[in-house]
């Protein structure tokens, strides 16, 4: 239950070499749901394994509730961490495994049993106490994990490194819920590092968009929807991912040819522009249509569909309800919702 | 249906008769008959040469002696071995030059190994005991006196065969995944703690499967004896295949050493299978999991 906060903080592998992570500055309030995004290599695990003390970082410093903690052993950390693979201690039975954290600090075994104990209830693992460790399911496993930083009683934050990645659909869902309620019942930070955009939209107060080693864009799932800083996020985000087409100055306007798509034009001018929408803000019309475009594919996905829209100047995709009666070859106009569009320049937003 | 498939066995099959059934079967009908230098042949001496080997103490010695010294060869192999691989299996200088050091010994050639042992720990002419003497320790009787014998040849043994445990077991501690040891880092436990929880547990099957190996090898123990004492002084290092190469290649006697083959197989095959038993339930738990 700390606020963790990192200071000029980056890391190379190499002295000298190409940064794992560039230098960011970043406070994560207590209690707070964080997510780590971005495609594998990008830096976010490296962030994690720097705030464990697994790595020391070449620069800058983690602060938890503004004391230095840089320098100090993971063990000191009070810090759990799930990871990608189960880890569990094979040779011990699963309330052994629980208490493991206290065995290292020395508890008396009284505590040890009643901590363990009650951690075990939380997390439906009473009934396996005794069980050997090895002998549960994978998810079960990642229960372990989660409750071996949760058994002690001032466990700082929670670290979990793609904890979802090995389980089945099913009991993902599950231990997502579990982890929130954790967080809301404990009050404990919590970090997910994932590459999974919707793990990280429904996990997660505050997603961290991380791409090459450097944060893009950091703010409320939201906030990534609506307003994406990058064509990064904005592809990155979202299923299907957002439309950019490559719009030119025009008069008043920045537009993309053949099309209504169009922006007030900005004070400067260099600079290669792309116009962007969500696929979820656009409406097929049959007149007056903003756009249109031969339909070169369909999805389909439950309620709705995906349609792919062929333009001269790029494809477009949107999200219509389900059994508009369009097929591939027909033409298809759509207009978009006000304040729907947005304006690139180079790759970042600037309107 | 599928009748051809036995043509495919046929080979591994005539091998395995030619190789295996064959000098076995062979072996338990020599060692009924009292072939030996003076009326060599199969001839029908019932159970003559088992009532012979009952009585003989020398060969229970013999076998008494062989597990003894495969016992604590092969265990201080397994700690030596352990160690040299927990020394070289961190990211430590000059890491490759070591792993190679280590694994010198086990590609000399056994035999020429012994003969240069046993220059070494000549009484008088070997470069042991002046260097003991120089120690202050003083000389020791290494090939002359039945314990120091004893020790020799386990000292020989060692050092020809911890190479291989080290090799296997370092192997085993490189396939190790690392996110345990991180968990026990994160857990705050300590050095000791991680080698007993975590290293120790995980490297079980392994553990198991090198020391069977060598348990195997062992209980074959031969050329080092050979070569170092020839089973002396007396018959203080005699193991039990040098015990039968005496009474089948030297005396021979193949009827009576058939006889000590075959009860040395059977009491072999028992016990390794009860040691592996004891091992895997010992050191192996969560196995197949």
């Amino acid at each position: 239950m700390v606020e963790i906060r990192l200071e000029q903080l980056a890391h190379a592998y190499r002295r000298g070499g190409a940064y794992a992570l560039r230098p960011l500055d970043m406070t994560w309030r207590s209690g707070g749901t964080y997510a780590l995004l971005g495609p594998s290599g990008c830096g976010k695990s490296t962030m994690l394994n720097i705030i464990s003390g697994l790595i020391q970082p070449s620069e800058g410093r983690v602060l938890f509730d503004g004391r230095d903690v840089t320098a100090l052993e993971t063990g000191r950390r009070k810090i759990a961490q799930v990871f990608q693979v189960p880890v569990i201690y094979r040779s011990m039975t699963v309330g052994q495994n629980l208490g493991f954290p206290l065995v290292c600090q020395r508890l008396p075994a009284q505590t040890r049993r009643k901590r363990v104990e009650q951690i075990a209830e939380r997390l439906g693992l009473g009934p396996m106490l005794h069980r050997p460790a090895h002998s549960l399911t994978a998810d079960q496993k990642q229960l372990v994990s989660l409750g071996r930083g949760l058994v002690r009683d001032d466990v700082a934050a929670i670290l979990l490194d793609e904890p979802l990645t090995v389980i089945d659909p099913q009991q993902k869902f599950d231990l997502r819920r579990i982890l929130k309620e954790i967080n809301a019942e404990f009050g404990v930070t919590m970090v997910l590092v994932t590459h999974d955009q919707t793990e990280a939209m429904t996990f997660a107060e505050e997603v961290v968009v991380m791409n090459m080693g450097e944060v893009v864009q950091s703010g409320s799932p939201r906030a990534l929807f609506e307003r994406p800083a990058t064509r990064h996020v904005g592809s990155f985000i979202g299923a299907p991912a957002m439309n950019f087409l490559p719009a030119d100055p025009m008069g008043p306007q920045v537009a993309v040819a053949g099309t209504g798509l169009a922006m007030p034009r900005p004070d400067a001018t260099e600079g290669r522009f792309c116009l962007g929408f969500r696929p979820e803000h656009a409406r097929l019309v049959r007149e007056g249509a903003t756009m249109s475009g031969i339909v070169t594919r369909i999805w389909f996905e439950g309620l709705d569909e995906i349609l792919a829209l062929d333009h001269p100047s790029g494809e477009v995709r949107l999200r219509a309800p389900a059994g508009i009666g369009l097929k591939p070859g027909d033409q298809a106009g759509f207009v978009l919702e006000d304040g729907a569009l947005r304006l690139y320049r180079d790759d970042r937003l600037i309107a | 249906m599928y009748r051809q498939k036995y043509i495919f066995l046929l080979p591994g099959l005539l091998v395995l008769i030619a190789v295996i059934l064959f000098p076995l079967i062979f072996t338990i009908r020599v060692s009924f008959s009292s072939w030996d230098v003076y009326n060599p042949g199969l001839n029908d001496a019932g159970g003559a040469m088992y009532a012979r080997m009952w009585e003989d103490a020398r060969y229970w010695q013999a076998l008494w002696r062989l597990s003894l010294l495969s016992v604590a060869t092969v265990l201080i192999q397994y700690l030596l071995g352990f160690a040299l691989a927990l020394l070289v299996w961190r990211d430590i200088a000059a890491r490759r030059f070591f792993r190679v050091l280590f694994l010198v010994p086990m590609m000399t050639t056994p035999v020429v190994m012994s003969v240069i042992w046993r220059t070494i720990f000549h009484e008088s002419l070997g470069p042991l005991n002046p260097i003991l003497e120089g120690l202050g320790i003083g000389a020791q009787p290494w090939l002359s006196h039945p314990g120091f014998a004893f020790v020799a040849v386990i000292i020989v043994e060692v050092w020809q065969w911890t190479p291989f445990m080290f090799l296997l077991l370092l192997a085993g501690l490189l396939s190790l995944p690392s996110e345990p040891f991180l968990a026990a880092k994160i857990d705050g436990a300590g050095p000791i703690r991680t080698f007993l929880s975590v290293t120790f547990p995980m490297m079980g099957a392994i553990s198991v499967g090198a020391i069977l190996i060598r348990a195997i090898e062992a209980s074959k123990i031969m050329e080092t004896v050979y070569v170092l004492t020839s089973g002396g002084p007396g018959t203080s290092t005699e193991t039990v295949s040098y015990y039968i190469y005496i009474r089948g290649m030297r005396d021979f006697q193949i009827g009576y050493s058939a006889a000590l083959s075959l009860t040395y197989l059977i009491i072999m095959a028992v016990a390794l299978t009860l040691i592996a038993k004891a091992l895997m339930r010992l050191m192996v738990r969560g196995a197949g999991a």
